[in-house]
């Protein structure tokens, strides 16, 4: 154990950075695309060599140095369950869709990423998302995908200083944003409003 | 020696760029087919690709060529003909200051090549020497960038031309008389290093008009530009094609005349890198959504802190963010140059 830490010593202070391998952080890289029957969430994990003691032991349970598909499965719902998100103030689950795990050698190096895809198939007007997994090591990217075709239209966003949160409103363009409800008593009163005026017309002309 | 070299090569350049700017096109087409011509079968195999190669055309990264392999040609292979043949190749496709920047990205990386003296770096996982323990000449220095051609070089069909290695990642598709240069990955470490007893700062002008922007804005526009949270890294880096996030900061529209030239002169310092009559262009386009373009900013703004910083509008992202790898963030820069609209000139070609 000692080696290991004497080794990684060594390897951070010869290193340098000047490689450009990530070093003493776990770099959480998360964008979030909003959808109008959902929210997709793509989150790229990319350990430092210093850290990745760490990381792994959350990942190779087993210790063998190697990680199996179940240690995938296990891990990524460990990231998931450390992850909040809220749309229109409602808790929502999220899903994993897709999960790409680097091999061990590269994780070594400092180049592996981890890459969750996760969706959600709830959606609305506000949404707030929180990232908490390992947080002592970890430094964080959240940003919101524009999605050109779609007309989204997300404003407002809210982060703490660190990034591991968000909160932001989202509307599309062409859709008011207003509850149905609403919508339903404009509709009625501009149909009332039509039919008085059709009628003043048909009195006037006769 | 190399020192030399250097100096010879930024005296060529401005040989290069006496031509006129009319004959641009041609001029790429005819150094490129003598830049062919001058390889062997074998060497024209390795450095041609289909242009619709998506395998290579992604083949770029801010690492070392030993952490994530590139294609094509490696400098390094080179015959002292060949590679003075790419090297013109580039000159003539990119501006002047446009190859200088090139060069002294280039000559950044020999400067980490020479820190351990030749001796090499250190064996095992996670030294500097990196995979396999490569020593610090397989993993830094002027040989180890790569030189590809995509489709067949011509004045009106599309072609794409890359070079980068470490620090450098630069995709030129040629679409007739427009050379469109994104996406494309600038860095530089150090990012302040002398030569010939001249200090040479590779992407000191993107830090000295970024600081000079910030500073020129009053209290309430430096309250919207000024994000209020860290940012620790390129958010549409290497591997980041075909996203675009949600702009935030200061738009252009809130700007003043002086400010809105300022950040035009800022941008130049990316959409410049590619040849005049290619970036006069470019940069009417990106000038005439000038009011729909965005300065975020996040760090302090005296100039010499470590600031990260993005502008951002319907057909342009460019990111600026030191590096925080153990060790000064100020001399490891990492750029990225994207248009969203036209990365690896796909508007363009299909038109």
């Amino acid at each position: 154990m000692k080696l290991v830490a004497v080794s990684l010593l060594l390897a951070i202070s010869l290193a340098g950075g000047a490689d450009g391998h990530r070093l003493d952080e776990y770099l959480q890289a998360t964008l979030i695309g909003v959808t109008r029957d959902g929210v997709d969430l793509e989150i790229n994990l990319t350990p430092g060599i210093a850290v990745l003691p760490a990381v792994m032991a959350e990942i190779d349970r087993n210790r063998d140095g190697r990680i199996s598909p179940e240690e995938e499965q296990a891990y990524s719902t460990e990231v998931i369950r450390d992850l909040g998100m809220q749309v229109d103030g409602k808790v929502v689950p999220l899903r994993l869709i897709g999960s790409r795990f680097p091999s061990v050698e590269d994780m070594r190096e400092g180049l592996g990423t981890i890459r969750l895809n996760l969706r959600t198939g709830s959606s609305g007007h506000e949404l707030r998302f929180e990232n908490r997994h390992m947080q002592k090591v970890s430094v964080y990217l959240v940003n919101c995908l524009a999605s050109g075709d779609s007309g989204l239209l997300a404003g407002n966003p809210v982060r703490d200083e660190a990034q591991r949160s968000i909160r932001f409103t989202y509307s599309y363009a062409g859709s008011s944003g207003w509850p149905a409800q609403e919508t339903f008593w404009i509709a009625g009163i501009g149909m009332v409003t039509i039919a008085r005026l059709a009628l003043r017309r048909q009195t006037g002309r006769g | 020696m190399r020192k030399i070299a250097f100096l010879a090569a930024l005296v060529t350049c401005g040989l290069v760029h006496a031509q006129s700017p009319t004959g641009v096109p041609a001029a790429i087409v005819a150094s490129v087919n003598s830049f062919l011509n001058s390889l062997d079968e074998g060497q024209r195999t390795r450095v041609l690709f289909d242009f619709n190669d998506a395998a290579q055309r992604v083949r770029w990264s801010n690492l070392p060529t030993a952490m994530v392999a590139r294609a094509g040609l490696k400098m390094g292979e080179l015959s002292e003909t060949q590679r003075s043949a790419a090297m013109g190749l580039l000159a003539v496709t990119l501006s002047k200051s446009g190859y200088e920047k090139v060069l002294a990205i280039m000559e950044g990386d020999e400067m980490l090549k020479a820190e351990d003296g030749g001796r090499g770096g250190p064996p095992g996982p996670g030294g500097r020497g990196g995979r396999g323990g490569a020593p610090n000449s397989e993993m830094f220095g002027h040989d180890l960038y790569y030189i590809s051609i995509l489709g067949k070089p011509s004045v009106k069909d599309p072609w794409m031309l890359q070079f980068g290695g470490h620090h450098l990642a630069l995709n030129i598709t040629m679409v007739g008389r427009q050379g469109i240069l994104t996406p494309s990955l600038t860095a530089a470490q150090p990012a302040k290093y002398t030569v010939a007893g001249k200090t040479v700062r590779p992407l000191g002008a993107e830090n000295d008009k970024a600081f000079a922007l910030v500073n020129a804005l009053d209290d309430s526009q430096r309250k919207q530009a000024i994000l209020n949270y860290k940012v620790a890294d390129l958010v549409l880096g290497p591997g980041e094609d075909g996203k675009t996030i949600q702009p935030e900061g200061l738009k252009g529209s809130a700007m003043n005349a002086r400010q809105q030239a300022m950040m035009m002169d800022l941008i130049g310092e990316w959409a410049g890198i590619v040849n005049e009559q290619s970036a006069t262009g470019r940069m009417a386009e990106i000038k005439s959504n000038l009011a729909d373009t965005w300065l975020a900013w996040s760090g302090p703004t005296t100039n010499g802190s470590a600031a990260y910083y993005r502008t951002q509008g319907p057909t342009l992202v460019i990111e600026y963010a030191p590096q925080s790898m153990g060790g000064d963030p100020t001399m490891h820069i990492h750029t990225i140059y994207r248009d969203p609209t036209n990365d690896y000139g796909k508007k363009s070609a299909a038109r």
